[in-house]
């Protein structure tokens, strides 16, 4: 099993460390984003349209998709 | 399995079928990781706060009420680490609460291991519910010790298996000495068989209780055939709607207690094939307000905790005899601390902690565990890896661009000159009494957000045989407990010229 897993987000390829989650997926594609998703500016969803937590987990070819976030 | 054709408003399937259906409800919650307080998620509700053991427990019981005699409450794993009310207690008060509100079973999560074993069987000797995991394999082939494959459990006259899988990913994911010995095992590989067992134990309807992701719960949905409903956590997807694979109907309900899932399900009697299911609002918000009504007997078990966890705060773990002081822009004593702590604790050659995670000054004198919240507020984690020197160089190059966020260093001791180009400021740099050598491997101790890049120290990302520790404020702790009183200094680790 290869150390590193390829994710997408906005459908740009990320590479990070398996075992690493949302947030270092978004970490690892743009700091400024991340800091978004943590202060709840933006929301984070998988390629379903279901919202996913910054803690959950990823695998190899998971797709992370961000949008400006307005309550629900 | 019945063909599933008919639509009424949020529930699908075969209507013809009602005069002999049982109703079920499949209660559940998944990577709660601690959260029995409300807190305020924007994303959620910009007003009012979300999740709390004593708003989710009043949200079980409403939907416990409509169906007592055919629901079963289920947790995908993930209970327990996350928050200090849990972490300082080692999940004792999340367990009480499960007990409390009748979990009828829990796959086990990764980070069930993330306190140890000796740690994780006392809460299974505390949990009034079986522990599942069917794809663990310990030394000499039998299953995780106190842990079950499966547990059959009977509702409205029908026999439903629930069998429990873990993310085989375990290993990557919590610190490797707690499953050394562990096999994780394709739950693909697993299931035939399980769901084999089951059938012939009496089982009509077959629950998979995942702690796999999303993803990997609709691949083993499209593999194995036999499936009627997969409860998944892991990837913390918040399902509005269940999402059908094949015969498979595959729930999850987000993460820390803002929803609790309520799968309806109508079951023939006869055939014990699922005839209609509830389609679409599956998951209950759990949202703090007037009209919800929380749980007095859950609200005062958590209070309990609250109280108790102020005297923990304020429990000393160390003292220093000097004050701790940072230096955003120069090597600080408090970033030598922290920066040794983690080289000692990842026993690694190198320690390197960004000088932005620390947050705060502290006096001379006692430290409690609320100054290291303070000190340390960010939810790192160790991280061990091997880097080449080259490597570590160019970290070091990354620092002395962007000098505002220097890293703090252990280990290692390098000169800057700020008048020379980017990429060109390191002068010298010594790792182990010799000049860092570009070849030569380091085994380097930092945290997960330089690892994922964060503050554009992107060279982590060529490191190898990487392994996750302990929360960085734990890792503190426990240096400060071994070697205290501490008296940290400017060491002259980093110098800056010009």
């Amino acid at each position: 099993m290869s150390e590193r897993i390829t994710v997408t987000v906005n459908g740009s390829p990320v590479e990070i460390f398996r075992g690493m989650k949302v947030k270092h997926a978004l970490m690892a594609f743009n700091q400024d984003l991340y800091a978004a998703a943590a202060q709840g500016r933006i929301l984070v969803e998988d390629s379903r349209g279901f919202r996913i937590g910054l803690e959950g987990a990823l695998s190899d070819g998971s797709r992370i998709i961000t949008r400006p976030s307005g309550g629900q | 399995m019945a063909c599933l054709c008919v639509f009424f408003c949020t529930w699908s399937g075969d209507a013809t079928a009602a005069s002999r259906t049982v109703p079920l409800t499949i209660l559940h919650m998944n990577d709660l990781h601690g959260h029995i307080l409300p807190y305020l998620d924007k994303t959620i509700r910009e007003d009012k706060m979300v999740s709390g053991a004593a708003n989710f427990a009043a949200v079980i019981q409403r939907e416990r009420a409509a169906n007592p005699e055919g629901t079963i409450l289920l947790s995908a794993g993930d209970m327990f680490q996350g928050t200090p009310i849990s972490n300082v207690f080692k999940g004792e008060p999340v367990i009480e609460i499960m007990n409390a509100l009748r979990f009828d079973a829990m796959a086990l999560g990764n980070h069930e291991f993330d306190w140890g074993r000796e740690t994780l069987g006392k809460l299974r000797t505390a949990a009034q519910f079986p522990f599942l995991a069917a794809n663990i394999v310990a030394p000499g082939g039998a299953g995780l010790e106190g842990t079950k494959p499966y547990v059959l459990l009977k509702r409205g006259g029908i026999d439903l298996a629930v069998i429990g899988v873990i993310t085989p990913e375990t290993r990557y994911s919590t610190k490797p000495a707690h499953v050394a010995d562990l096999s994780f095992l394709d739950p693909v590989s697993v299931m035939p068989e399980m769901i084999g067992r089951v059938r012939v134990e009496g089982a009509g309807l077959v629950i998979v209780l995942s702690h796999l992701g999303l993803d990997a719960d609709q691949e083993l949905a499209r593999k194995v055939t036999g499936i009627d409903v997969i409860v998944g956590g892991h990837s913390h997807t918040a399902m509005t709607e269940p999402l059908r694979v094949d015969d498979t109907i595959i729930v999850q309900a987000g993460y820390y207690g803002i929803y609790v899932g309520a799968l309806g399900l109508e079951v023939d009697s006869e055939t014990r094939r699922i005839t209609r299911y509830t389609t679409r609002d599956v998951l209950r918000p759990v949202v703090v307000d007037e009209q919800a009504h929380a749980d007095p007997a859950i609200a005062s078990l958590v209070d309990r905790y609250a109280q108790k966890i102020k005297a923990e705060f304020a429990r000393v773990v160390g003292r220093a005899e000097v004050d701790l002081i940072r230096q955003p822009m120069a090597e600080s004593n408090v970033g030598n601390l922290i920066a040794d702590a983690m080289r000692e604790a990842g026993g690694a050659d190198i320690g390197l902690q960004n000088g932005g995670g620390i947050r705060a000054d502290l006096p001379a004198g006692d430290i409690t565990l609320e100054h290291l919240y303070t000190l340390l507020p960010f939810d790192n984690i160790l991280v061990t890896m091997t880097l080449k020197g080259q490597h570590v160089l160019q970290l070091l190059e990354t620092s002395g661009e962007q000098h505002t966020r220097i890293l703090q260093i252990s280990g290692l001791s390098v000169e800057y000159d700020l008048d020379r180009p980017a990429g060109s400021r390191v002068v010298q740099a010594v790792a182990n009494g010799e000049p860092l050598k570009p070849d030569a491997s380091y085994r380097v101790a930092t945290n997960d957000f330089l690892v994922a890049g964060g503050d554009r120290f992107t060279a982590f990302r060529e490191g190898t045989d990487l392994v996750y520790g302990d929360p960085l404020r734990d890792v503190v702790a426990d240096y400060l407990r071994k070697h205290s009183p501490v008296k940290p200094a400017i060491e002259k680790r980093i110098v800056i010229r010009n």
